[in-house]
Formats: structure tokens, sequence, C-alpha cells
């Protein structure tokens, strides 16, 4: 299983997920493709200028690896203070 | 070691003062900073949301640029999340040091980088509409004044 979470205005379109890895998805590339596929979850909105990536609370960058058990999050740009 | 807090009720921002300053020892300057909602509106209120776990260990790896740049001696940082409304505060941050400019620039690096790197997600609601508020080109500027 792995944990997909979304912050900030990614939250309010989208549920917090619970899902088995599924086979093709190798890759945070793969996974951000397979959620456009399967649950109409668009790249360009998970993606967009200013979101961030972290995978087990350590932010990413590049097309990183996925294995069972990771938690996901797409985080929209962060507003403190 | 300083202290962080992320505080779903309301906090003192004059407690969190006193309580700082009784634990400091040695320092010669503390400042203080104090963020509150802005507004008078009755009908305007604030969430903030963060990410558990993620949010204070981003929070650290500031403190931690911080205390590299100056020779601070203590620092606390208390941080709002949950629903607000106008003359609330969100966030305290305090430094002490020995001389006064250690404690005054940490401070003022400590809120540039809480504004656009600390974890914290926020949005308004007015008039029932709800609306996310994302880093000003001018948060964005004060933090790369940092950078420089």
């Amino acid at each position: 299983m792995i944990t997909i979470l979304f912050f900030g205005n990614l939250g309010d379109i989208f549920p917090t997920m619970e899902i088995s890895l599924p086979p093709s998805v190798i890759t945070i590339e793969d996974l951000t493709l397979w959620l456009s596929e399967n649950m109409f979850i668009s790249e360009k909105t998970l993606l967009k200028k200013g979101n961030r990536i972290s995978i087990n609370k350590n932010i990413i960058t590049g097309n990183v690896s996925l294995k069972d058990g990771d938690e996901i999050a797409f985080m929209s740009p962060l507003s403190g203070g | 070691m300083g202290i962080l807090r992320i505080s779903n009720t309301e906090f003192s921002p004059e407690s969190e003062h006193i309580a700082f300053r009784d634990e400091v020892k040695g320092a010669g300057a503390i400042v203080a900073f104090t963020g509150i909602v802005r507004g008078e509106k009755q009908d305007l209120s604030l969430t903030l949301s963060h990410y558990a776990g993620f949010t204070e260990k981003e929070i650290i790896k500031i403190v931690n640029k911080a205390e590299k740049r100056w020779s601070i001696l203590n620092w606390r940082i208390i941080h709002r999340v949950g629903v607000m409304l106008p003359g609330e505060p969100i966030v305290f941050v305090a430094t002490a040091s020995i001389h006064r400019r250690a404690s005054f620039e940490a401070a003022d690096f400590l809120m540039d980088y809480l504004k656009s790197e600390a974890p914290f997600w926020k949005s308004e609601k007015s008039l029932g509409k709800k609306k996310w508020i994302e880093p000003r080109l001018q948060d964005l500027n004060d933090k790369k004044r940092w950078e420089e």
C-alpha cells in the first residue's frame, strides 16, 4: 500500500488515498501519469509551478523511485506566518 | 535548544515573551516578533493547516540555517494552525543573543523563511467565500535578500 496526501488547494480537490502500488508505477512520474489516467487528477494541476512533492516527509526533485509503504505528498505553494 | 510549538489554540505572545526571557541565560538582547491576523471585518477568518511531522522538520532546518549564520543563544517559534479571527496572533518568533544585531537579523531571517518555506497552507474565508493565499512577490523577494 502507498498513501497519497494532498495539501493546500490540492487538498480541496483531491482526497487522501491509500492504494496498492500499481504494477505500472515504478517512479513518481509513473504515479502522476497513473493518477491522471485512473483518478482523473491532472498532471498539470499536480505539477503546477510552485507545488512541491515529498516522499516519506522528504522533499524530492526529479524522477524518484517509489516502493510499497511510501507516503507521498503533493503540496500547493507554502504560506506560513 | 529552542522551542518549536505548532498550536491549534490561541496563544499569548506576552506569556511566550516572558517565558522566553526567563529561560535565556547570558543574553544581552531579545528580539520578539508577533504576526497577527490582519483586518477588522467580523466575517473574515483565516485557516492554516500543516503536515504534522514534516512541518516541524522543515522549520528546524530553517532554524539550523539561522544558527549557522548568527550566534543565537536561544530561540522560540510558536505557530498557529486552525481557524483564526482578525487580531489573533498567528506566529511568534523570538531570538536571543549577546549583542542585538544577531537577534534582529536572525528573527527577520526566520520570519522570511517561515513565510514561504515552512509547510503551512493558508486560506481566507470572507462572506462565505474561501480563497487560498500564496506568498506575495514581496515575501519571495524578502527571502531572496538572505541568498545574496
